[in-house]
Order: C-alpha cells, then sequence, then structure tokens
C-alpha cells in the first residue's frame, strides 16, 4: 500500500513559503501603514512651519509698509523721519543690513535718505530699474533674490503711488544659504529647503539646512507654498527622523523577525510530524503486511489439512449392484481448524458391504491422525468379517483418550443387498435415520465412544426395503449453539421426511445446503445408502 | 465462551462449577481448574453443570477424561444436570458412565 501524498520535506516547504508568504504581507502591511503615518506627521508639521514662515515674512515686511505710512503723516520729503523710523530694523543681527528710501521723478529715481550699509544693487544698472518699475506698479512688497559680490541678497522693494516714494532694503542671506535650524523649532524634526517662486532649483534656493549640493530631496518629501511678496516661497521638507512612535517604527521590523522565527519553528514541527506520521504509516502498513502473511500462511496451512482430510476420504465408493451410495464432507466455517468426521463404505463379498460414518472430538491435524487410524481399523475389522458390534468392541481395546486426549464416536453397520438386511452398533454416534416415504430414527443403542477404555456393544437389524434410504451423519449436521439436540434431529427428519423421492445425491445435497448454519465451526459428513432394484 | 470456579461442598467434595459453553474452546481451562482437585484429598470430585448452556463432542471429551483420571478412592460426581446435557450424554452412550450424580 503506497499513499500518493506530500512527502515531509514538501510539507515543511509549504509551511514555510506560506509562513514567510504572510510575515511578508504582514511586515509590509504595517510598513506602509507606519509609512503613510510618516507622511501625514510630515505633512502636520510642514503646515506648522509654513505657518511659522508666513509670520516671520509679515515681521520682516511690516517695517516698510509702516515706514511709508509715517512719511504720509511726516511729509513725503522728511528723509530723518524715515532714517528714524527705520534704524532699529537694520544692523547685523537685525531684519536688513541696508535701508533706503527712494523718489521716482519721471524716468529718474533719486535716493532721499540711506540706512545702514550703501545698497548693494546698482541703481543705475537694468536690474535695479525693473526691480524699481515692478515695486512702483504692485501694491504689494517686491522681494527678488540676487546674488552680488559672493552674497546672496534679498531685495525687498515698497512704494507708494499716492507720494511716489519707495521704500528699498536688503536682507543677506547665508553665503552657502545653508542656515542651521534651533532646536524646538517648527523645524526640529524636518529638513528643509526654501526656494523663492515654485521651481525647487538651485538658483532659487533661499535656504536650507542641509548640504546644499545634496538638493533636491529624495524620499518623501511634502511641498508647502506661502505669499512671499509679489512672489511665493516653496518649502520642502523631509522627515529628518523617524516622527511617529518607536512601537510603529520597529513593528514591521519585529513581525518580519519573530513571523520568520515563528515560520521556521513551524516548518520543523510541520517536518518533525510529518515524518511522524509517515513512520506510522509505514509500521501499519508494515503490520498489515504482516497479518496478511499470517492469514496466507494460514489458509495454506489450512487448505493442506483439508487436502490431508480428503485424502483420506474415499474418492470413489465401491459399485455394489442394486446399491446407491452418495456422500458429502463439509469442512468448518473458515477461521476453525480441520475436524475429524469421516464415512467409509466398503464391498466386504458381491452382495454384502460394510459402511462406518465416525466423529474424532477435537481439531487440527493430530485429530485428523487418530480419525484415519479409527478409520482403517474399523474397516479392516468389518473387511474381516466381523459383526458391526464385535468390530467396535476390538476397536474399544485400541484407543484410548487418556493417551492421545481424543474420543471417537463410530456407527459401523454390515449390509445384504439381495435380502436387505442391515446390522448396525453405535459407539456413542447419533443414530441414523431410515427414509421410507417418511423419516424415522433407527433404534440402535448407543454404547460408549471409542477412547473410554474397552466396551461391549449392542447390535441392532432392520430391514433396508427397496427404495429406502439408510441416512448416516455427524453431530455438526444437527448440533447449534444454545439449542437441545432433539429439536436438531427433528428438524432433520423434518427435511428428509419431504425430500425422501429425491436422487440420492440430491438428497445429501440438500440436506448439507438446508441445515448447515452459516457459522457452523463443527464439521460435517453425510453417508446416504439407499437400496434399489427390482 | 466458559465460565469456571471451584468452592468445597457441604459434604466435603471438591467442586467445579461450569458455566456458559464447554466446548473446543473451553476444553483447556477446564482441565487446568480440574488438574488441582484431582490431586486433592478430596473422595468426591463434583462437576457442577447447572449453568452448562452448551456441551459439545469435545466438552463431553473433557468430562471423560476428568472421569478417567479420578484416582483410586476419588469418584467423579456430576450436579445439577440440565436435561439437554443429559440427554447429549445419553445420545453418545455416555449414560452409566456418569451414573454417579446428584441435584442438590
Amino acid at each position: 500500500m503506497s499513499r500518493v501524498g506530500l512527502g515531509p520535506r514538501a510539507i515543511a516547504a509549504l509551511i514555510a513559503a506560506v509562513g514567510i508568504v504572510l510575515t511578508c504581507l504582514g511586515s509590509w502591511t504595517l510598513a506602509r501603514g507606519d509609512a503613510a503615518s510618516e507622511h501625514r506627521i510630515l505633512k502636520v508639521q510642514t503646515g506648522q512651519a509654513a505657518s511659522v514662515l508666513s509670520a516671520a515674512v509679515t515681521v520682516i515686511e511690516q517695517p516698510l509698509s509702516t515706514a511709508l505710512s509715517v512719511l504720509q503723516v511726516a511729509g513725503p520729503d522728511d528723509g530723518s523721519a524715515f532714517t528714524e523710523f527705520i534704524t532699529p530694523y537694520v544692523g547685523s543681527k537685525k531684519p536688513f543690513v541696508s535701508a533706503s528710501l527712494w523718489k521716482r521723478q519721471g524716468d529718474g529715481l533719486t535716493r532721499l535718505a540711506t540706512t545702514g550699509a550703501a545698497p548693494t544693487l546698482d541703481p543705475s544698472s537694468d536690474e535695479a530699474r525693473e526691480f524699481v518699475r515692478h515695486a512702483y506698479d504692485s501694491t504689494g512688497t517686491t522681494i527678488r533674490l540676487l546674488a552680488a559680490g559672493g552674497r546672496n541678497l534679498l531685495l525687498w522693494g515698497k512704494a507708494d503711488p499716492r507720494t511716489g516714494l519707495a521704500v528699498y532694503a536688503e536682507r543677506v542671506m547665508p553665503a552657502d544659504r545653508q542656515a542651521s535650524v534651533a532646536a524646538n523649532s517648527a523645524y526640529s524634526g524636518l529638513h528643509y529647503a526654501m526656494y523663492v517662486g515654485h521651481r525647487a532649483d538651485s538658483t532659487s534656493l533661499l535656504s536650507t539646512d542641509v548640504e546644499p549640493a545634496s538638493l533636491p530631496m529624495s524620499g518623501y518629501t511634502t511641498r508647502a507654498t506661502i505669499p512671499f511678496g509679489d512672489t511665493d516661497v516653496t518649502l520642502v521638507t523631509e522627515a529628518r527622523t523617524h516622527l511617529g512612535s518607536a512601537l510603529s517604527r520597529w513593528l514591521p521590523l519585529g513581525v518580519l523577525i519573530g513571523g520568520l522565527l515563528l515560520t521556521v519553528i513551524a516548518a520543523l514541527t510541520g517536518l518533525r510530524l510529518a515524518r511522524g506520521r509517515r513512520d506510522a504509516e509505514q509500521n501499519a502498513t508494515t503490520i498489515t503486511a504482516l497479518y496478511e502473511r499470517v492469514d496466507n500462511l494460514y489458509g495454506q496451512q489450512r487448505e493442506l489439512f483439508e487436502r490431508l482430510q480428503r485424502a483420506l476420504l474415499p474418492h470413489v465408493h465401491p459399485t455394489m449392484p442394486d446399491l446407491e451410495i452418495a456422500s458429502k464432507y463439509v469442512a468448518g466455517a473458515h477461521g476453525t481448524e480441520i475436524g475429524g468426521d469421516w464415512y467409509s463404505v466398503v464391498a466386504l463379498d458381491e452382495h454384502r458391504f460394510g459402511f462406518v460414518v465416525g466423529d474424532v472430538s477435537g481439531r487440527g491435524v493430530d485429530t485428523v491422525a487418530v480419525m484415519a487410524q479409527a478409520r482403517f481399523t474399523v474397516r479392516a475389522y468389518l473387511m474381516d468379517g466381523d459383526e458391526p458390534a464385535v468390530a467396535l468392541e476390538k476397536c474399544s481395546r485400541q484407543f484410548d483418550i487418556t493417551s492421545d486426549g481424543h474420543m471417537t464416536t463410530v456407527i459401523a453397520g454390515v449390509g445384504d443387498v439381495r435380502t436387505g438386511e442391515v446390522m448396525l452398533a453405535s459407539a456413542g454416534h447419533p443414530a441414523p435415520l431410515l427414509l421410507n416415504g417418511t423419516a424415522s430414527t433407527v433404534q440402535v443403542p448407543p454404547g460408549v465412544p471409542l477412547g473410554i477404555g474397552p466396551a461391549r456393544y449392542e447390535q441392532t437389524a432392520f430391514q433396508l426395503d427397496r427404495g429406502a434410504t439408510l441416512f448416516c451423519f455427524t453431530d455438526g449436521l444437527v448440533e447449534r449453539r444454545g439449542e437441545a439436540i432433539d429439536l436438531g434431529l427433528d428438524r432433520l427428519a423434518a427435511t428428509l421426511g419431504e425430500a425422501c423421492d429425491r436422487a440420492v445425491d440430491e438428497l445429501v445435497a440438500h440436506a448439507v445446503d438446508t441445515l448447515r448454519s452459516p457459522d457452523a465451526s463443527d464439521d460435517i459428513a453425510v453417508l446416504a445408502l439407499r437400496r434399489v432394484g427390482a | 465462551m466458559v465460565g469456571l470456579a471451584t468452592s468445597t461442598g457441604p459434604d466435603g467434595a471438591a467442586v467445579l462449577a461450569v458455566s456458559g459453553d464447554l466446548d473446543i474452546a473451553g476444553v483447556a481451562a477446564f482441565l487446568e481448574h480440574a488438574q488441582p482437585l484431582l490431586q486433592s484429598d478430596a473422595a468426591v470430585i463434583e462437576v457442577d453443570l447447572r449453568d452448562v448452556t452448551f456441551l459439545d463432542s469435545s466438552g463431553i471429551g473433557a468430562l471423560v477424561r476428568l472421569r478417567k483420571a479420578t484416582a483410586d478412592g476419588q469418584r467423579l460426581r456430576l450436579s445439577h444436570v440440565p436435561a439437554s446435557v443429559a440427554r447429549v450424554l445419553e445420545l453418545t452412550g455416555l449414560t452409566d458412565l456418569f451414573a454417579d450424580r446428584s441435584d442438590w
């Protein structure tokens, strides 16, 4: 028996594959959740940073607007009022390094006052003219980024169309545009890069906390746009470190490692269980095979015994004039050892015949041996001319149950086909039936079975008419567990009484088929003798 | 299945009570239980058959072997023999061999 199925290794591999897939899926899902959460937190923090930046721009811008308002009150040309107001905002560590007041007259520009350093922007340059024109044309603040003299300057300009005055200020940005971020500030968790306008290129870079050469930022970035005078500042951020909880950050890795460990354990356990099952199945197969072999051997032994038994039974009955003979032997049901039932018919002379039916108690090959001995002994005495009672008496001296453990019941008879006279003696054997239109028991007083010791036997004589049948049998035909023996005998008489007219071999077959119980453990021997002729 | 129990009767007999089926499957156990009784000093060995439900030729053979094994001075007595068992003994020609019986 071979089972088609997965081998232990295949099962372990399957478990490992499923485990790895589940682990990776779980870990990936958690990692994605963490990334989404990181992105959300980054957006929130960037929004906060943008608000701070927006407020800072307003703070820087405010003095310029206020200065123009002051001049509306003090008089358009009052340079000293401008200087007085703007000075606190100019200098190192102040919003501006340089601030100046200008007035447009026709196409020309006149500088009315200057505080701090001299303006870096050349008033006569095209850049300056374009900047001023833009400042006069717009209502808000004009802001430009200017790289000049190795410095990065942020130019601020705001004009008042009613007075024709304009305020111009310059703010210095770090030369490498790099500025560190103070702890606890809105930017503390972020790397950032600010660009003037909407393009994130190096020329527009306003400020960053990372090495400018490493820009633009890659990875998860977030953008925010803040109004910045007449233009905008684009704030690009990425997370400096993991923003969310440590659990959220390490859980995917933990799940991955734990899952893989569990997968290995599960695969090893699966391998062990599968091997155990395979071994158990192999053991079961071996045991089954052994049982089959034992069963087979038993069958062979039984077959051998049955052949021995049949070899000891006559294959052919003697041919006698006016005598029909039929017989049958049936072994006990499968699973039981063979028994010691037999029958025998012998021609004594032209007209006389001897017959025997016997049953050795017990089972097995030694029973068959006793049976063989009994069969040939009784037969020999009958052939020698002894009457049945004498033959049995002589036999009784030759069998001893205390030495061989067996007891033998025998019915022995001698008949004459011319006269129909039959002599009969029984050594503890069930009496035969006489079928002559009806079935009746032949009254033959039973002596003790062979094996009990020397005994004497009574002999009965009766007439076997032409057409009548003498039916001899062993107890296996009538004996049933839990039933009185007389019930079985009555059943046999009834069955035979109804079948008197059948041919003698049919009669025998019918009786055995009808009366034998399917689970009968005992064997059965039947011999029927019918006297025929005119 | 055969059931076997030994005891001592009121008259000092060594009693072997048999129940169930005394057949080829029970013969070995029967003889094994009977062996100590044969070796005892009891003058009477009694086999109580009141609860025997089936007796086949092997069982009869076992009774015969016990009967023949009783030593000088010992005798075998069957007690409470059911009618079915008595009938089987009769058909087997053994009524006289087991003539020693009691019903109390």
